[in-house]
């Protein structure tokens, strides 16, 4: 597979939060028709460094990049116009309005419709969005994504929290996206699951990142649980 | 600034809950000038931008808790100009209500 170029990236992080150093020269990058991983434990700083790229937290070091250019003052606003759409850990639509409401606030021209059709939404548009259950609100958030046509998605533990079939049903619009031509990035800690999801993958251990060759075959031990020594 | 956005249920929401902290924030300023022996109505801009952004601020504040700043930067808007809006409809609410007194 030709990787092409990558869309996003942070390059040679550091940030610290509180005296303690959170990342570390920290490196990742998204590319186009790909769907990266970031895996990590717990507090290895996965969500730091994506806070980072979408300008919600300054890096004591290191920049932002878009299309291989720095991006001088990264803001989300900013990234979305230029393309990206960003999921942060947490719920993020209006509880008090509708996903119909949330629609019709996209830019001109967005086929949201056949999109809710394809993610199998339409059942619940008109509902508030408080009412629907933890699988519906990540599946409805994920489908304002993919009608925003972005050019790389950043998903912070898309999975986290979802019963076993809203897992599968995220993990096919991950890669609903990559077929679409999005740069895909997300974060999780369940290597086991993104062995089955990701094409690439980022390891991140006490603020290092590094990329991991061959993550399908390779023993777990080699990899993940025994780095850094 | 899209009309789209000016249209939305999210901003008309914005609104309603601007229009409430503006009105407690006038209910403030009245009682303090009633203290004071002035005039409670009068329009004072440096008062007026000081509640104002005060008002802001609790907006802010509220729609940052839910997450809310997410949805409008995916959206492609900064917070500042989202709100800008609001910063008119404060001078005129306390304006109007000044030419009533």
């Amino acid at each position: 597979m030709t990787v092409r170029p990558a869309v996003l990236a942070g390059d040679s992080i550091d940030c610290r939060l509180g005296g303690r150093e959170i990342l570390r020269a920290a490196y990742v990058d998204a590319v186009p028709g790909s769907i990266t991983a970031l895996v990590g434990r717990s507090g290895a700083g996965k969500t730091t460094l994506f806070n980072v790229l979408v300008g919600r937290r300054r890096p004591d070091r290191g920049q932002v990049r878009w299309d291989g250019a720095r991006v001088p003052r990264p803001s989300l606003a900013g990234l979305a116009r230029r393309g990206l759409f960003y999921h942060p850990d947490r719920p993020w639509l209006a509880l008090h309005l509708s996903p119909a409401d949330h629609f019709a606030m996209l830019p001109a021209g967005r086929e949201w419709r056949a999109v809710a059709a394809t993610l199998g939404i339409t059942g619940w548009l008109e509902r508030r969005v408080g009412s629907l259950s933890g699988g519906e609100l990540r599946l409805t958030e994920l489908a304002v994504g993919v009608a925003l046509q972005p050019a790389a998605a950043l998903l912070d533990e898309p999975f986290r929290g979802l019963e076993p079939r809203y897992r599968e049903r995220v993990a096919e619009v991950l890669r609903l996206l990559a077929d679409r031509g999005a740069a895909v990035l997300y974060a999780d800690h369940d290597v086991e699951s993104v062995r089955r999801t990701a094409d690439r993958l980022f390891s991140i251990e006490q603020g290092v990142t590094r990329l991991v060759e061959g993550f399908r075959d390779r023993p777990l031990r080699e990899w993940y649980h025994e780095w850094p020594s | 600034m899209r009309i789209t956005w000016l249209r939305s249920r999210l901003f008309r929401s914005y609104v309603r809950v601007f229009i409430l902290l503006w009105a407690v924030a006038k209910v403030a300023m009245v009682a303090g000038a009633i203290v004071f022996h002035a005039p409670p109505l009068a329009f004072h801009p440096v008062g007026e931008a000081i509640a104002c952004a005060i008002e802001l601020s609790v907006l802010v504040l509220s729609l940052r808790a839910a997450h809310e700043d997410v949805l409008l930067g995916n959206l492609g808007m900064r917070l500042s100009v989202a709100l800008a809006p609001l910063v008119v409809l404060h001078f005129v609410l306390s304006g109007a209500l000044s030419l009533l007194g």
